[in-house]
């Protein structure tokens, strides 16, 4: 994007955080999920919308830039999809994935909308208010206490889905420059100069599951799959094995929610 | 190492910095032709992540969707865009900002409030061009191609230097980080090329297009002024936007290249207009609108600017309705703002096109003058002009 003009650049921001030396990452993969304190993972016959499943992959450019690849995106979302669809059959769930806004019958494109930028606002307040530190009093012991009210529920009514399901999954690879620089930088480890994690490629997926009767957002949950080391990898989202394992990582394993397992613990 | 040294190499590092001589129009040639779409794979992936950032932007609820006014700006692009003049989509988003901005698939957004401080076409068209140009001249892949050569470069040269220092026995620490600034600015140098590529590129297309260029640097003297006089009445220093940390050249140095582009851009003998009359017949329905939103900024140095820019073309009564507006609003009475919002909208209310508010704030303050007769007639006009007024009721009661 190029404005008219700017008080404060923030075009060159990723050149910057580039340069700067990028971000500490755990080399590892990490997930955490939080629930509503009443839910009951979804099984047995119901309907699940995926509303435009939000899907990229990059290659990681030696100076530590994303490069956004079409080909590759496209990879990936069809993978995903895929994946999705066999684990949701998999329990029972019938599943329509929505690409565009003008796909859902009984709905116009500026509903959907609304409801996606609901949505995202409200996502954005969980990961602030679950993940980045700022917990608040007022939610604590709550589990997940967020909703989207009256619209989503209109949206249930209107087209019979049980639940709605966002999903974001964005993927990197390193390019062939970017290993070369780590190999450099383990090479330099035999003359004093050590420096082989110079930062690899980073998966980061997350998806927040809405239930359609109530409104509420009922499960949410992230996977952050990163590497120290260009060339070693957690996953891939462009094979059908790598998505299938993204999917399995992210919604794979949904808990109940607090007073839900403990009333299965007391029985 | 020596503290010389590490000086020459830091002025090195600098003189990237430095601002390079004006591009000149002749030189902007369009890099694009009718129905571009890109080949190279890094073009298709900035592309691809451009599909749902437009269909973002096409649904916004901040866009006005006004059939006149966007087939207007249409019409302009299609006029100024070049040779990509048909592919390029614009939209309007009610933003009371001076800006408007081109994304690398061709679309742009202009802000509303650039229409508040356009005072012709030729002005708008100049603005609009701007943005073509960033088109025309592919900024967006060739900056990001930009980014990218010079961070592999930098980390290549940072690991290299590590590892030759390590081998050598010397700490090049210091170096690195030198050349990491330099590496920023040089980025930052580039970004205030192509804005004044494209400001150079503005001043070709509106000038082939029979409009006169030299409104191009007009808008930036205006811009100028705007902004100190609102730095003025907050009793700040307008920042004057130098620095090696900006991505667009000064409002001043793009003023004066602008200047001397139209000089060079102007053909001897043909004619060049500014079309206001069409202008101002078009955004007029949303004048109003645009005034409003402005004045509700409360930023009173900047919102009399522009009405005293605007009133050069001629005062009328919704410029003086809202100059009295952006007083009533500011409200501080130990300086005057209730006398100077009174008689603006007694001057208002003289002209036949002035608001039924002018009319309402007229009564109002005539009111709080004990002038009670009079404002019982000022109050009657309003009535008579939005009978269904949601505050009817209480000035039928107050005018007995």
């Amino acid at each position: 994007m190029r404005p008219l003009r700017v008080k404060f650049g923030m075009r060159s921001a990723a050149a910057l955080l580039a340069l700067a030396g990028g971000l500490a990452l755990g080399g590892c993969v990490q997930t955490r999920q939080y629930a509503d304190l009443q839910f009951s993972p979804p099984q047995g016959a119901y309907k699940l919308l995926v509303l435009r499943p939000d899907v990229t992959v990059g290659s990681l450019t030696t100076g530590g830039m994303i490069e956004p690849r079409a080909d590759w995106t496209e990879q990936a979302r069809s993978s995903i999809v895929a994946a999705l669809r066999a684990q949701q059959a998999a329990r029972g769930g019938q599943v329509t994935v929505i690409e565009h806004r003008d796909e859902l019958p009984g709905v116009s494109v500026q509903e959907l909308a609304d409801i996606e930028r609901l949505n995202f606002a409200v996502d954005q307040a969980i990961v602030q208010h679950k993940y980045l530190g700022d917990y608040l009093p007022t939610k604590r012991g709550k589990g997940l206490d967020w909703t989207l009210g009256a619209d989503a529920v209109r949206l249930g009514q209107k087209t019979g889905y049980d639940y709605a399901l966002f999903l974001h999954a964005e993927d990197q690879v390193a390019s062939g420059g970017r290993i070369a620089l780590g190999v450099l930088g383990f090479a330099g480890c035999f003359i004093g100069f050590c420096a082989p994690t110079v930062g690899g490629s980073e998966q980061l997926d997350y998806a927040s599951l809405v239930d359609l009767k109530t409104g509420e957002v009922v499960w949410f949950n992230v996977v952050d799959a990163a590497s120290q080391v260009p060339g070693i990898r957690f996953g891939d989202l462009r094979t059908p094995e790598g998505a299938a394992q993204m999917v399995e990582r992210l919604l794979g394993r949904m808990k109940p929610g607090a007073a839900v397992r403990a009333a299965q613990a007391k029985r | 190492m020596s503290r010389r040294s590490l000086f020459f190499a830091g002025a090195a590092a600098m003189s990237c910095g430095v601002a390079q001589a004006r591009i000149r129009p002749a030189d902007m040639v369009p890099l694009v032709g009718a129905g571009f779409t890109p080949t190279d794979r890094d073009e298709i992936g900035l592309w691809k992540e451009m599909d749902r950032v437009e269909e973002e932007i096409a649904s916004s609820n901040l866009l006005i969707r006004d059939r006149e006014i966007t087939g207007y700006l249409k019409d302009i692009i299609g006029t100024v865009g070049g040779p990509a003049a048909k592919d390029f989509r614009i939209y309007l988003a009610r933003i009371p900002d001076f800006n408007a901005m081109m994304f690398p698939t061709g679309f742009a957004v202009v802000f509303s409030g650039l229409l508040l401080r356009m005072r012709n076409e030729a002005q708008l068209a100049g603005v609009i061009a701007h943005e073509s140009g960033h088109f025309l001249r592919r900024h967006m892949i060739r900056s990001w191609r930009d980014q990218r050569r010079k961070t592999d470069i930098f980390s290549i040269g940072a690991m290299l230097a590590g590892i030759g220092g390590a081998g050598a026995g010397v700490y090049l620490g210091n170096y690195v980080q030198l050349a990491q600034l330099g590496t920023i600015l040089t980025l930052f140098q580039y970004s205030r090329d192509m804005e004044a590529e494209a400001d150079a590129m503005g001043a070709k297309l509106i000038a082939e297009a029979g409009y006169d260029p030299m409104e191009m640097s007009t808008i930036w003297q205006q811009l100028i002024g705007e902004e100190q006089a609102s730095a003025h009445y907050r009793g700040k220093r307008r920042d004057r936007g130098y620095s090696l940390f900006a991505t667009h050249p000064a409002d001043e140095a793009r003023m004066a290249d602008l200047k001397a582009d139209a000089v060079e851009v102007r053909v001897p003998g043909k004619t060049y207009d500014n079309r206001r009359d069409r202008y101002l017949a078009t955004i007029g329905p949303i004048r109003p609108m645009l005034l409003d939103d402005q004045v509700k900024l409360n930023d009173p140095g900047a919102s009399q600017y522009l009405i005293d820019t605007l009133a050069q073309d001629g005062w009328n009564g919704l410029l003086r309705f809202y100059e009295g507006e952006v007083w009533r609003l500011r409200n501080r009475h130990a300086l005057g703002d209730d006398v100077r919002a009174a008689q603006s909208y007694a001057a208002a209310v003289v002209y036949p096109d002035a608001p039924a508010d002018a009319w309402r704030w007229h009564g109002i303050s005539l009111l709080k003058e004990g002038r009670t007769g009079e404002a019982k007639s000022a109050l009657s006009h309003y009535l008579k002009m939005k009978p269904d007024a949601p505050d009817a009721a209480w000035v039928r009661q107050t005018i007995g």
